[in-house]
C-alpha cells in the first residue's frame, strides 16, 4: 500500500508540475502558423527565413572565408561578403565576370599583372571602410590561418608561397595596395588570363579589422562583412542565423534589394530525408531533395532541379598502371567509357534529376563545347568491337577491374550498375568500396588501381579549374585523383592558361579535353550535377547559381 | 554504507583513466592520419603547409608518450582544450550537450519506467491473455526495428502527415531540433518544447521499453511462483496488494538494473536517436568528433560520460538495498 500511495502523490506532484511549467510557457512561441519561418506581419517585404536544406549531415567546419571550402559553408560567406569581383549568369550559358567591390579591373597585356581599382565608399557592417590595403590584409591573414584554399596563394601570387611559411611574416610581395588611388595591384606568378574570377572566390573576401586581430576562432564569434546579412550571434552546432545588414550598398548594379529578408536561419539536419521531412511538416522554407523524392518535389513544390550547377560527377581511369595503365589499354579504356548506361545510372539512382554529361566540364564554364566526349554514349555495340580490337591485339584480363569508391556515400549503386554494363561486352569488374573518410587522401597519395569515383564543383567559372585542377601533372599529389600525365595535355592546358584570347583559348582548353576523354581516356564522365533545393509555396523567388550559390539578398517570400 | 560509497567513487579514477586512455591510443591507431582529417582530408586533398601548421599547433610531432602525459597533466586540472576543428572550448560543448542528454535521457527513462514496467506487469499477471500476446509482438517489433527506421516513421506520421492534412498546430509534432530549449525544473518542457521532445524522447526510449517490459514480464512470472506468494494470499492479503508489495518489488531488482544501465547508456551513446532528430546531445558529439579525429572533444565528452555512467551504477547498488532489504551494502560490497 505506501508504494503505491507514495506513487500515486509523485505521479500527482509530476503531472501538477508539468502543467503549471506548461502554462508558464512564453507567449512568442506557437504562434499557429503552419510554417516556423514567417512573412513579415504588416504585409511589407522581408519575413524570416528558415533554411533546412544547406546544412545536412554535421554542422559547418567552417563559416570563415578564410578557412571554409565546402559548398554549404560557401552559402554562408557569400550572404556575408563580396569579393572583388562577381559572377553575372543572367545568361547561364555564359556567366561574366564583373567588378564589384572593385569597380573596374584590368590585366597587362601578358596577364601577369592585375590592377583592380577599388570603390570609393564601401564599408563593412558596422562602418569600417574597406580600402585596397584592407584586401591585402585579409589575403595574408588567409595565408597565416592556412585554410584548405590557402594553395591558391602560392598557386597565383608572387611571393604567395613565401608567406605561407609557417615561420615567415606571411607578407605576400606580389600584392600592392595603394589606398589614395584606391588600387590594388597583383602581380601573378605566371600568366593567367582567368584571374579576374579567382579574385572574386571566397578565399580573396574582404575581412574587417576584428577579424584580422581574432584570427582563426572569429568564426565562433559574431562574424559580420561587406555583404547583404551579418551573424545575428555566434553560430552554434544547431543552427546559423543571419540577420539583413543595413550598411550593405548594394551589389555592382546597385540594386540594394531593399526588399530582401529579414533574416535567415540555417538549421542543420541530418539528413536529405530529415530535411525533406521537416520541410513537409512546415518547420521551414526550403529542403534538400533526397533522390528517392525527387520526382514528388518536383511535382508537388517550387524547385531548383533545373539548374544546371558547375560540376561534374566522373569515374578516373588510371592511364599509367594497373590493369588499365598504359598505351595498349587505350581501347579498354574507350570501351569502358562506351559500354556504361549513364541514362540508367541517372534514372536508377538520381531519379532523373542531373544532366547527362559529353565531357567533364560543364556547359556554363566559358569555352564549353557540346559533345566533346566520344565514348560517351551508351554504345555496347561501340564498346564490344573497341573491347574486341583491344583483346585481338593480344592483350587478356587477368583479374576483375576493381571499381573504388568512398563506401555510405551514395555511390554503390552506380557502381553496381557500371559492373553489369561491363559484364555486358564480357569485361568482367568488381565493386571495391573504399574508406570514405580517407579516400581522397588516398586517391592522391596513388591507391587508384584503375577506375576510381571522383566528383568537383566549380570553384569559379573557368575551364583550368577543371582540366587543370584535375588532370594536370602538376595536380598529381592534390586532386588529380587518377594521376592522369600527359605532356601534350599538360602543354596545352598551360598555353591555355596564359592565353587572354577568348577563343583561341577555349580551342586550347578543348584540344587538351579531348585527349583526355578520347585520345587518352583517362576519364569516364558520368554527369553534371543540377540544383537539389524545393522550396515552400509561401515563397515567390528563390535564385540559385550555377555554382550551387543561393541568391540570399534577392528570396523574398509572396506579398 | 559510508565506506562503500567512497569506495565505489574513487572506483572511478581507475575506470576513467583506462577508458581515456584507450580512447587517446585509438585515436592514432585507426585508420587514415589524424593530421590529414583535421586539415580537411576526408573529401579532398589538404595543402601540405596546412598540414605542417596543424602539426606544429598541436603538437603531433611530438613522441607519443609526450602527448600522453601532456593530455593527462592538463586533465587532472580540468584543462579540456579547444576543439580541432572549431577552436571551441571543449568546457563549452560539453556544457551545452551534456543537459540536452540529460533531458533526452530522463525523458526516455520515465517512459520506459512507465510504459515498460506497467506493461510488463499486466502482462505477467495475465499471462497467455490477449494483452500478454500483443505484448510479446509489440516488445518484438519494438527491439526490431532500427532506431533511424523508427524515427523517419514517427516523423512522417506524426509531424509531416499533421501538416499537409492541416492538423490543429497542437496535433503537430516536430520532425527535429532541440526546439525553443524552455524548460522548467530542468526537465519539464514548457510551452513549444513538449512538441519537439516527444518523438525523439520515444524513439529512444523503444528498445529499452520494451526490453524492460519482457524482463519486467519474465521477473514477475518467477516471482508470482514463489512460495512467499503463496504464503502472503494464504494470510489473506488482497491479490493487488500481495502483487505490489511482495511480488513487484521483489521482482524489482533486475529490472532497476537494467534501467540504472539504460540510463547510463542513453546519455552517452544515443548516437542515432540525435542523429535522426538533429537533437544536440552528447552521442552524436561524440560520434561526430572520432569521424572528425577530433580528439579534445571526444576525449572531454568520453569522460563525462564515463564519470556519469560510474555515478548512476553506484546509485543502482544502492537502490538494491532499498528494494530488498535482505541486501548489505559491505566492505565486501553489495552481499
Amino acid at each position: 500500500m505506501r508504494l503505491k500511495r507514495r506513487g500515486i502523490k509523485l505521479l500527482a506532484l509530476f503531472l501538477g508540475l508539468s502543467l503549471v511549467a506548461a502554462a508558464c510557457g512564453s507567449d512568442d512561441e506557437g504562434s499557429g502558423s503552419n510554417n516556423e519561418g514567417t512573412e513579415a506581419q504588416d504585409g511589407s517585404a522581408g519575413g524570416d527565413f528558415i533554411d533546412l536544406g544547406t546544412i545536412v549531415g554535421d554542422p559547418l567546419e567552417h563559416i570563415d572565408p578564410a578557412l571554409n571550402s565546402l559548398l554549404d559553408g560557401f552559402q554562408i560567406t557569400n550572404a556575408m561578403f563580396d569579393g572583388l569581383t562577381d559572377l553575372d549568369a543572367t545568361d547561364p550559358d555564359n556567366p561574366e565576370v564583373v567588378p564589384h567591390v572593385a569597380e573596374s579591373f584590368e590585366a597587362n597585356d601578358d596577364a601577369t599583372e592585375w590592377v583592380f581599382t577599388i570603390r570609393e565608399g564601401q564599408q563593412f557592417a558596422g562602418g569600417e571602410e574597406i580600402l585596397p590595403s584592407t584586401f591585402k590584409a585579409s589575403w595574408e591573414r588567409a595565408a597565416t590561418l592556412a585554410g584548405d584554399y590557402s594553395y591558391l596563394i602560392a598557386a597565383f601570387l608572387e611571393g604567395g608561397e613565401a608567406a605561407l611559411e609557417p615561420e615567415g611574416d606571411h607578407t605576400i610581395s606580389g600584392v600592392t595596395a595603394d589606398d589614395e588611388a584606391m588600387t590594388l595591384t597583383v602581380k601573378l606568378t605566371a600568366p593567367y588570363s582567368g584571374f579576374a574570377a579567382v579574385a572574386g572566390f571566397q578565399l580573396f573576401f574582404p575581412v574587417p579589422q576584428e577579424a584580422i586581430e581574432a584570427g582563426a576562432d572569429w568564426e565562433n564569434q559574431v562574424m559580420f562583412g561587406n555583404g547583404p546579412y551579418k551573424l545575428e550571434a555566434a553560430r552554434t552546432d544547431q543552427e546559423i542565423k543571419l540577420v539583413k545588414s543595413e550598411d550593405w550598398n548594394g551589389d555592382y548594379n546597385q540594386d540594394t534589394w531593399a526588399d530582401r529578408l529579414d533574416s535567415i536561419t540555417f538549421r542543420v539536419s541530418a539528413d536529405p530525408d530529415t530535411s525533406y521531412n521537416s520541410f513537409e511538416a512546415g518547420e521551414g522554407q526550403n529542403a534538400n531533395i533526397p533522390p528517392a523524392r525527387v520526382a514528388d518535389a518536383e511535382a508537388t513544390y517550387g524547385n531548383t532541379l533545373d539548374v544546371a550547377i558547375l560540376g561534374s560527377y566522373h569515374w578516373v581511369l588510371d592511364t599509367e598502371e594497373g590493369v588499365l595503365g598504359g598505351d595498349e589499354n587505350i581501347k579498354l579504356r574507350q570501351a569502358i567509357s562506351a559500354a556504361v548506361n549513364r541514362e540508367e545510372i541517372n534514372e536508377a539512382v538520381y531519379n532523373g534529376s542531373r544532366t547527362i554529361s559529353t565531357g567533364v566540364t560543364p556547359d556554363g564554364i566559358p569555352g564549353f563545347k557540346e559533345g566533346l566526349c566520344e565514348y560517351c554514349a551508351y554504345d555496347l555495340e561501340q564498346a564490344q568491337t573497341l573491347f574486341d580490337e583491344w583483346k585481338a591485339e593480344g592483350n587478356e584480363l587477368t583479374e576483375p577491374i576493381p571499381l573504388q569508391f568512398n563506401a555510405d556515400a551514395g555511390h554503390e549503386p552506380v557502381a553496381a550498375i557500371v559492373v553489369d554494363n561491363l559484364k555486358a561486352i564480357g569485361i568482367e569488374a568488381v565493386a571495391q568500396p573504399e574508406n570514405g573518410e580517407t579516400y581522397f587522401s588516398d586517391l592522391s597519395a596513388g591507391s587508384c588501381l584503375a577506375m576510381c569515383r571522383a566528383g568537383w564543383f566549380a570553384d569559379y567559372p573557368t575551364y583550368d579549374n577543371f582540366m587543370f585542377d584535375l588532370f594536370h601533372t602538376d595536380s598529381i599529389g592534390g586532386s588529380n585523383n587518377g594521376h592522369f600525365s600527359n605532356e601534350e595535355f599538360d602543354a596545352l592546358v598551360e598555353e591555355a592558361k596564359a592565353t587572354v584570347d577568348t577563343d583561341e583559348q577555349a580551342s586550347l582548353f578543348q584540344e587538351a579535353e579531348d585527349i583526355l576523354l578520347n585520345k587518352d581516356t583517362g576519364v569516364v564522365p558520368m554527369n553534371w550535377y543540377r540544383g537539389d533545393y524545393v522550396y515552400s509555396d509561401d515563397i515567390a523567388t528563390f535564385p540559385q547559381t550555377n555554382f550551387g550559390l543561393i541568391l540570399w539578398e534577392q528570396v523574398a517570400f509572396k506579398a | 554504507m559510508t565506506s562503500y560509497i567512497i569506495r565505489r567513487l574513487l572506483l572511478i579514477i581507475p575506470t576513467v583513466f583506462f577508458a581515456l586512455s584507450f580512447l587517446f591510443f585509438l585515436f592514432f591507431t585507426l585508420p587514415g592520419d589524424p593530421v590529414t582529417l583535421i586539415a580537411g582530408g576526408a573529401d579532398r586533398t589538404p595543402n601540405p603547409i596546412t598540414i605542417q601548421q596543424i602539426t606544429e599547433r598541436y603538437g603531433f610531432d611530438d613522441p607519443l608518450v609526450v602527448q600522453f602525459k601532456d593530455y593527462w597533466a592538463r586533465t587532472v586540472q580540468w584543462d579540456l582544450g579547444e576543439s580541432f576543428q572549431t577552436s571551441r572550448s571543449v568546457n563549452d560543448v560539453l556544457g551545452e550537450r551534456s543537459v540536452n542528454s540529460l533531458r533526452l535521457a530522463i525523458w526516455a527513462v520515465i517512459i520506459e519506467i512507465v510504459v515498460g514496467l506497467s506493461v510488463g506487469l499486466v502482462s505477467a499477471i495475465r499471462r497467455y491473455s490477449l494483452s500478454d500476446r500483443l505484448t510479446t509482438i509489440f516488445t518484438a517489433g519494438a527491439s526490431a526495428v532500427p532506431v533511424f527506421v523508427l524515427g523517419f516513421i514517427l516523423q512522417y506520421g506524426f509531424a509531416v502527415v499533421p501538416n499537409l492534412n492541416d492538423w490543429p498546430e497542437w496535433a503537430r509534432l516536430r520532425t527535429s531540433r532541440l526546439g525553443p530549449d524552455t524548460w522548467a525544473f530542468f526537465f519539464i518542457p514548457t510551452g513549444e518544447q513538449w512538441r519537439y521532445l516527444i518523438l525523439p524522447a520515444v524513439t529512444l526510449a523503444s528498445v529499452s521499453t520494451a526490453l524492460a517490459a519482457r524482463m519486467t514480464r519474465g521477473s514477475m512470472l518467477e516471482v508470482l511462483r514463489a512460495d512467499y506468494m503463496r504464503t502472503a494470499r494464504a494470510k489473506g492479503l488482497r491479490e493487488r496488494d500481495v502483487v505490489a508489495r511482495h511480488g513487484l518489488r521483489n521482482a524489482m531488482l533486475p529490472v532497476v538494473t537494467l534501467i540504472g544501465i539504460d540510463f547510463g547508456t542513453v546519455i552517452g551513446s544515443a548516437v542515432l536517436t540525435e542523429t535522426v532528430f538533429s537533437w544536440p546531445g552528447l552521442g552524436s558529439a561524440i560520434a561526430e568528433s572520432v569521424q572528425d579525429r577530433d580528439l579534445p572533444i571526444a576525449l572531454g565528452l568520453t569522460l563525462a560520460v564515463v564519470i556519469a555512467y560510474s555515478l548512476i551504477n553506484l546509485l543502482v547498488d544502492l537502490s538494491y538495498a532499498w528494494f530488498d532489504p535482505r541486501i548489505r551494502l559491505t566492505k565486501g560490497g553489495a552481499a
